[in-house]
């Protein structure tokens, strides 16, 4: 009798991503179920949502999610079922970067990121302001429980911020190097961990580069000396790899996500695995 | 110039190896009709990618090449069986292209349905159709080459039955020889769509040999028309995609598209010009017809739907101005002027303080921390004012585009219909004038019997 009581109890959460998941789980604990209604190894912005995963969005008391122009399927998806009660919008918690894209666009270009750089979970102080949104969406739905979350907060973000120094000093030696990124996924993790992103392989993100641009961007990249070229799991290897031998530079893949490469386990592990392949990458080119 | 050939070098030679072998496909896949088969081929051999991905291989593993490969030959014996004419016939008889087309369709969904359990699957796709021809490598070209020379050996061997096929005759054992086809186009097709993508293979193969078809008679002559004409595109697209800084795949594939349409209005100018010599009042009559139907449309459009898009009015007041400043007051006309030149300013400084911010960002210009966080300030600000400009110019011009309503598309409306029914009822009215009887169709054997009988 008293199992049905208890899953009743639950507070059900439908997270866009497997970073919010995350972070979800990390503060509301045992209290919540949480799942992503993305897998991290596709593209996140061409979603096609499975019956399931509308089931999973209809159900829930919470929907947590990344915001912009981040999730363009999660319109549709929500006049299939009844959205929950209590939508989180992350981007509101943290600030952006890259939002000098003009909103009166009167010529009406199509355009990824035109809200502003919707990658901000690669910074991991923005997760602060992401857990605090999150802990006051859970303490609404479960007032009881708000002094559970947030404890459940502040043990994580006490895992967090000992990491981040870790993780800080492991890159202070590379501290104002500049990579090349294939797609513009990384200025909150450069902006933190002091690197520049001195341009990207993708000219707009998502259209393929011209060769003009291409040969634009090598000859910068000799100019300059840039050797480390940030990639994805799913950047397009031929283009990636004439960039990087036309300049003579090292192809570092990173995980844009939580599971998005087997190292990547979880929110912290994330930031262990990426530091720990930059790092050490960087460390060859000495 | 040097940077251009560097990068587009290796590009183009992998495009006049393509061209080669899919100008000599291209004129068979139209003999036979088959049109849709290469997109049918490319996509099961995606179907064989993607289980390769499955059972654990690399996207460019050889073994994800021979998984597409062993697909590919399964849906050539499919394709090769489907033809045959002792196949059912009669009233259940359906055309091969329904077949072709339901293999692409069940190929794409089971590809998609695999892809969602595969890494990057949408990825994978996306690359499948775009290609990676900006990447190919040396090897890459050398081993399609070798490969493409050794299928055109073969059927320089086996010419007779495969043309006889292509031209709609019969041969002993055409299924096997049909078989040989398929399989040989499969191999190139998932050779190429690696290299090239679905897109840009498809154009290679029905383009040229649509170009060579329409210009020349014989086939030795439509494969050198088709030769030419891929070899000249592929130039042509890859200088354009480096001139005007475009995706090169699509380049050459808008190229094929522009080259195809150019042939067209040619051969049409021919034809039209050749009518005129044997038939002049009644093409003229016809082209008037023609013209003021389309000048009823586009007035029709701008009365009904002032605020849509008149690409053709914008054209004609980018060359001629005082069209729509006739419809300004003299203050719109200055906020016009004054915005224009404002965006003319704005847009030339923001490229001038975009290239300062790059060499900042590239480190081969010096900018203090506080310098550089005022200049993307400035930009973004900036961005906004232009932005801001435009907006102000599009909301004049659908101020006019309402005032030209019932100025400018009513009266072309009634006169474009003016000049089409005009077009249309005139022969008759002439022909009433003389006396004559409109023209009647040629009496059939039994009217003509039926007459004699009364």
């Amino acid at each position: 009798m008293l199992l049905p009581l208890v899953a009743a109890a639950t507070i059900t959460v439908a997270a866009t991503t497997t970073d919010l998941r995350d972070l979800v789980a990390a503060v509301g604990g045992e209290r919540v179920r949480v799942e992503s209604l993305t897998d991290p190894r596709q593209d996140p912005h061409a979603r096609e949502i499975h019956p399931r995963q509308l089931a999973l969005l209809g159900k829930s008391d919470v929907l947590v999610r990344v915001g912009l122009d981040h999730e363009p399927w999660l319109a549709r998806a929500a006049k299939a079922v009844t959205p929950p009660a209590h939508d989180v919008d992350c981007s509101r918690a943290v600030t952006l970067l890259g939002t000098e894209t003009p909103r009166l666009r009167a010529d009406r270009g199509a355009h990824v990121h035109a809200f502003g750089n919707p990658h901000y979970w690669l910074d991991p102080e923005n997760a602060h302001g992401i857990t605090a949104a999150i802990a006051d969406a859970l303490g609404r739905v479960d007032p009881d429980d708000r002094a559970l979350f947030d404890e459940n907060r502040r043990r994580f973000l006490a895992r967090l911020d000992a990491g981040l120094a870790r993780w800080r000093s492991r890159l202070a030696p590379y501290e104002g190097t500049r990579v090349v990124a294939v797609h513009d996924t990384w200025p909150y993790f450069a902006r933190r961990f002091g690197l520049v992103v001195a341009g990207t392989v993708e000219e707009r993100p998502g259209v393929p580069p011209s060769p003009a641009y291409v040969g634009q961007l090598i000859e910068r990249m000799r100019a300059s000396g840039v050797r480390v070229v940030l990639a994805e799991p799913g950047a397009p290897g031929a283009l990636v790899r004439r960039v990087a031998d036309g300049a003579g530079a090292r192809v570092v893949t990173l995980a844009p996500s939580v599971g998005a490469d087997p190292q990547a386990t979880d929110y912290l592990a994330l930031f262990e695995t990426n530091v720990a392949r930059l790092a050490d990458a960087l460390a060859g080119l000495r | 110039m040097t940077l251009a050939i560097e990068l587009l070098a290796l590009p183009f030679v992998a495009c006049a190896v393509l061209a080669g072998i899919h100008a000599y496909f291209g004129l068979h896949v139209l003999g036979r009709g088959v049109i849709f088969v290469d997109l049918a081929l490319a996509q099961v051999a995606a179907l064989g990618m993607t289980a390769a991905l499955l059972a654990g291989h690399g996207p460019q593993s050889d073994a994800a090449y021979y998984y597409a490969l062993a697909f590919t030959a399964l849906a050539a014996g499919v394709f090769a069986l489907a033809r045959r004419p002792e196949s059912p016939a009669g009233a259940h008889a359906v055309p091969q292209e329904a077949l072709i087309g339901i293999v692409y369709a069940a190929a794409a969904a089971l590809t998609v349905l695999a892809l969602d359990r595969v890494p990057q699957g949408g990825e994978q796709i996306k690359q499948l159709l775009v290609g990676g021809l900006l990447g190919v490598t040396a090897d890459e070209v050398a081993r399609v080459a070798a490969l493409y020379a050794g299928v055109g050996v073969l059927h320089w061997l086996c010419r007779r039955p495969l043309l006889t096929l292509a031209a709609g005759g019969s041969v002993p054992h055409a299924a096997a020889w049909d078989f040989l086809f398929y399989l040989t186009l499969g191999l190139v097709v998932t050779s190429s769509v690696r290299i090239a993508g679905v897109l840009l293979v498809f154009s290679y193969l029905i383009v040229p040999a649509v170009v060579g078809t329409w210009l020349a008679d014989s086939l030795p002559r439509r494969l050198v028309v088709a030769l030419v004409i891929g070899v000249s595109v592929s130039a042509l697209g890859l200088g354009a995609a480096f001139a005007w800084d475009l995706p090169t795949g699509a380049a050459i594939v808008a190229t094929f598209a522009a080259a195809l349409a150019a042939t067209a209005l040619f051969r049409g100018a021919v034809a039209l010009a050749r009518r005129l010599r044997r038939d002049g009042a009644r093409i003229l009559r016809a082209t008037a017809g023609v013209a003021g139907a389309l000048v009823f449309l586009l007035g029709a459009g701008l009365a009904v739907f002032p605020g849509a898009d008149h690409f053709w009015l914008d054209v004609i007041e980018r060359a001629a101005p005082a069209v729509r400043d006739v419809f300004l007051t003299a203050a719109e006309r200055q906020v016009v002027a004054e915005s224009a030149a404002a965006i003319e300013r704005g847009t030339a400084e923001l490229g001038r303080l975009r290239a300062l911010q790059a060499d900042a960002q590239w480190g081969t210009r010096d900018l203090g921390p506080e310098q550089r966080e005022r200049l993307r300030q400035f930009l973004a600000g900036r961005d906004e004012l232009v932005a801001g400009d435009r907006l102000v110019l599009r909301t004049l011009r659908q101020r006019v585009r309402e005032r030209q309503r019932f100025v400018v598309g009513v009266p072309l409306a009634l006169g474009g219909a003016a000049v089409t029914v005009a077009a249309m009822v005139a022969p008759r009215w002439r022909r009433r004038r003389r006396g004559e009887s409109p023209r009647m169709p040629p009496a059939t054997p039994a009217e003509v019997s039926r007459t004699s009988r009364c």
